[in-house]
């Protein structure tokens, strides 16, 4: 997968390193999601997606968060900042 | 060990007032139950979930000095932007703005030192504040067993407040934190702070604050990982889920039954004893029949409510519930909550109270109040004793799955499930009519596998054992005393009357054309009254009405039941519970709660014909 500017963290697979660029929500929930670690500029990886429900595991900020789809479908990521790297932690 | 507490303690204060608050605060999942726990030895329950420890908890702490330190601890936040009801209760505390406590004189911010970058993002909004200001690293053994270091004195450079590295496990850096509140406060020395509220910025300062303190990242734990892939698995997480919710009901059977014997024994031997001091009086009817017979059998209950808690200690001490609310989401998603209802939903399991205090860490205010209304739809502790003594009664023990699933402990099961699929039904009813909101986005955190340690769940259980003995001692003591006397009135020539000629006895047979048609006659009626001040009552009020019943002895309460219900009665019996609101302190809370009579009294109403009509069913079929 190669980063192109319409990536978004729900197309993010497993085993996959990205740089967030923006979170597109109203003002209280983007507070959440960055307290939470979804920082533009954190780097957040893909973990595994739950296939039972649509939710995926994410590692952002050294925690473990999970998201659905749709809600990951609103965070947008960096263009080109993709890596494989199973193991990458952030900072 | 030397730290950097004691670089500030030199701008001592002196602080007037005996007790003085200290508070401790912190993101969840930091160990900061714990952390209490070590500090003041208080009942405390320690969670690994974000949002459960809802309501404060203070705890006293003796000094040397003969002075007193009050410690609260605060629920979790993850920034100074509270969304939901118990992260609002802790920064009005922080912030002095609390009605019920006083502002603090000093703080303890209590931080996850295995992801030191993340969480030091909190320090500039808890410095903010101005109060003195405690930072603690906490699980050290961990980041020293992960290969991971930080130099202390550096980070407390950087941020302009003391700083140690501690550990509530194992005990490391507690004395720094006692010197700590023991009164040597000094407020935060002022350093360069980003700007508070600009997360991306204070992203960046904690970032380079752990880089400039040599903070050396811990490994990440593998077999976390490795237990992930089993737990989330799409085939095996699902069975897992399962085979642990069966072991769990097995062993609230088979495990309980050689206590519950002891007790049982305990109880009667030592009824044996009052017996043979005591002279023949009404006195001795009271002790023995009343105090004895009543609140003794639902004491037995003891070690069933204890497994059960033990089970629920250990799945959300060490990760795995936080888990299980992944499991859980699709199906809770399927009648319109969000998974974090979950939460709520689960603790009450144990007791519907906590859990309509804990719906308030969901933002949503009307998933807030679906979540209230369903939780005590499912099946809390207090319905154990009723469960457990008709299923021993009226379902014969035959194995279904070898060893593994008893037909006895899948009765159980079905009940719990009935109590939660009652309550999915419920919510999909409230939030396609009533209560319809747009979704939050779904954000759950999920905490790192630990093991629980034996510290935090004997916390627990005694705290469990303190509440189930004090019910017991107090509102199943009273409505027996009370019940006792009903019984005994009038006296028919200086001698008490039959059970069936007393005031009870008239009571019971003014309601019995309301039981029945659930197959119950007029001495479970009663039972069905007296239990309206808590489920497990009506076991100690069937031991008081067979036990003043039996002439030669008391018989076992299973063996009166059988002559006196019918399968179909019991069957019925037993779903009038699953449903029922039989229970005085939660319509209170409910009230508190909701702000008004008008939902405790729909909730209450709804659960009755719920309860009378599955009864009903349930007679018609089995009768």
């Amino acid at each position: 997968m190669t980063g192109t500017e319409s990536d978004s963290l729900d197309r993010l697979s497993p085993g996959v390193t990205a740089v967030i660029a923006a979170l597109d929500f109203e003002e209280a929930d983007r507070v959440r999601l960055m307290e939470l670690g979804f920082i533009p500029g954190s780097s957040v990886s893909c973990q595994r997606v739950v296939p039972m429900g649509d939710l995926a595991i994410f590692q952002v900020e050294g925690t473990q968060v999970a998201l659905r789809k749709e809600t990951a479908a609103r965070i947008t990521l960096q263009p080109s900042s993709t890596t494989r790297n199973p193991d990458a932690d952030s900072g | 060990m030397p730290t950097a507490v004691e670089a500030q303690t030199e701008t001592r204060q002196s602080l007037p007032g005996k007790n003085r608050a200290v508070a401790i605060c912190g993101p969840p999942n930091v160990g900061k139950s714990s952390f209490f726990n070590r500090l003041t030895g208080l009942r405390q329950k320690v969670a690994n979930y974000p949002g459960i420890t809802v309501e404060k908890r203070v705890g006293s702490l003796r000094l040397k000095d003969g002075g007193q330190v009050d410690l609260i601890d605060l629920p979790g936040i993850v920034g100074m932007h509270p969304r939901s009801e118990d992260e609002r209760i802790c920064v009005e505390i922080l912030r002095g703005r609390s009605d019920t406590l006083p502002r603090p004189v000093a703080a303890i911010l209590l931080l996850d030192s295995t992801n030191l970058q993340a969480h030091l993002r909190m320090v500039p909004g808890i410095l903010g504040l101005g109060l003195p200001t405690l930072v603690v690293l906490n699980m050290a053994d961990e980041l020293e067993a992960r290969g991971g270091s930080v130099d202390v004195e550096a980070v407390s450079a950087q941020i302009g407040a003391p700083v140690v590295l501690a550990s509530a496990v194992t005990g490391t850096g507690m004395k720094e934190v006692l010197r700590f509140v023991q009164g040597s406060f000094a407020p935060p020395r002022k350093v360069e702070l980003p700007v508070i509220n600009n997360i991306p910025a204070e992203r960046k300062w904690a970032h380079s604050v752990a880089a400039r303190s040599s903070y050396h990242t811990p490994e990440p734990s593998l077999w976390g990982r490795r237990l992930d892939r089993a737990f989330l698995h799409p085939v095996a997480g699902p069975l897992i889920f399962l085979a642990v919710v069966i072991a769990v009901f097995q062993s609230i059977f088979t495990l309980a039954v050689p206590l519950m014997d002891a007790v049982e024994s305990a109880i009667s031997v030592s009824a044996g004893w009052i017996g043979a001091l005591l002279p023949d009086s009404m006195l001795k009817g009271l002790l023995l029949d009343g105090v004895w017979g009543g609140v003794g059998s639902v004491v037995v209950f003891l070690p069933q409510i204890l497994i059960l808690f033990l089970f629920i200690g250990l799945l959300e001490d060490s990760g795995y519930l936080a888990r299980a609310a992944v499991i859980a989401d699709r199906s809770m998603r399927s009648v319109g909550l969000e998974g974090r209802s979950f939460i709520p939903l689960l603790s009450s399991y144990a007791c519907a109270i906590p859990a309509v205090m804990a719906a308030r860490t969901i933002e949503n205010q009307r998933d807030r109040l679906a979540t209230l209304l369903i939780a005590p739809l499912t099946t809390c502790s207090a319905r154990l004793p009723v469960y457990a003594l008709l299923i021993a009664a009226f379902i014969p023990e035959r194995p279904l799955l070898g060893p593994f699933l008893g037909t006895r402990a899948a009765v159980l099961l079905g009940l719990y499930a009935a109590g939660f699929f009652a309550a999915c039904g419920t919510a999909w009813l409230l939030k396609s009519i009533v209560l319809k909101s747009k979704p939050a986005p779904f954000v759950l955190q999920l905490p790192a596998y630990r093991w629980p340690t034996i510290c935090s769940l004997a916390f627990r259980l005694i705290d469990r054992a303190k509440i189930f003995l004090r019910r017991a001692g107090t509102v199943i003591l009273v409505t027996t005393i009370v019940l006792w006397f009903l019984a005994s009135v009038p006296y028919q020539d200086g001698e008490p009357p039959p059970i069936g000629e007393s005031l009870a006895g008239s009571i019971g047979r003014t309601i019995e054309p309301l039981v029945e048609p659930l197959g119950l006659n007029w001495k479970i009626g009663i039972g069905l009254i007296t239990s309206l001040a808590a489920r497990e009552v009506i076991v100690g009020t069937l031991g008081t009405i067979y036990g003043m019943e039996a002439d030669e002895g008391s018989p076992a309460l299973q063996q009166a039941l059988q002559s006196e219900l019918s399968f179909g009665g019991a069957i019925a019996l037993l779903m009038y519970f699953a449903f029922a609101m039989q229970c005085m302190s939660t319509v209170a809370i409910v009230r508190r709660e909701t702000g008004g009579w008008k939902w405790p009294a729909i909730q209450f109403a709804y659960m009755l014909v719920l309860a009378y009509a599955t009864g009903f069913a349930a007679y018609r079929v089995f009768g």
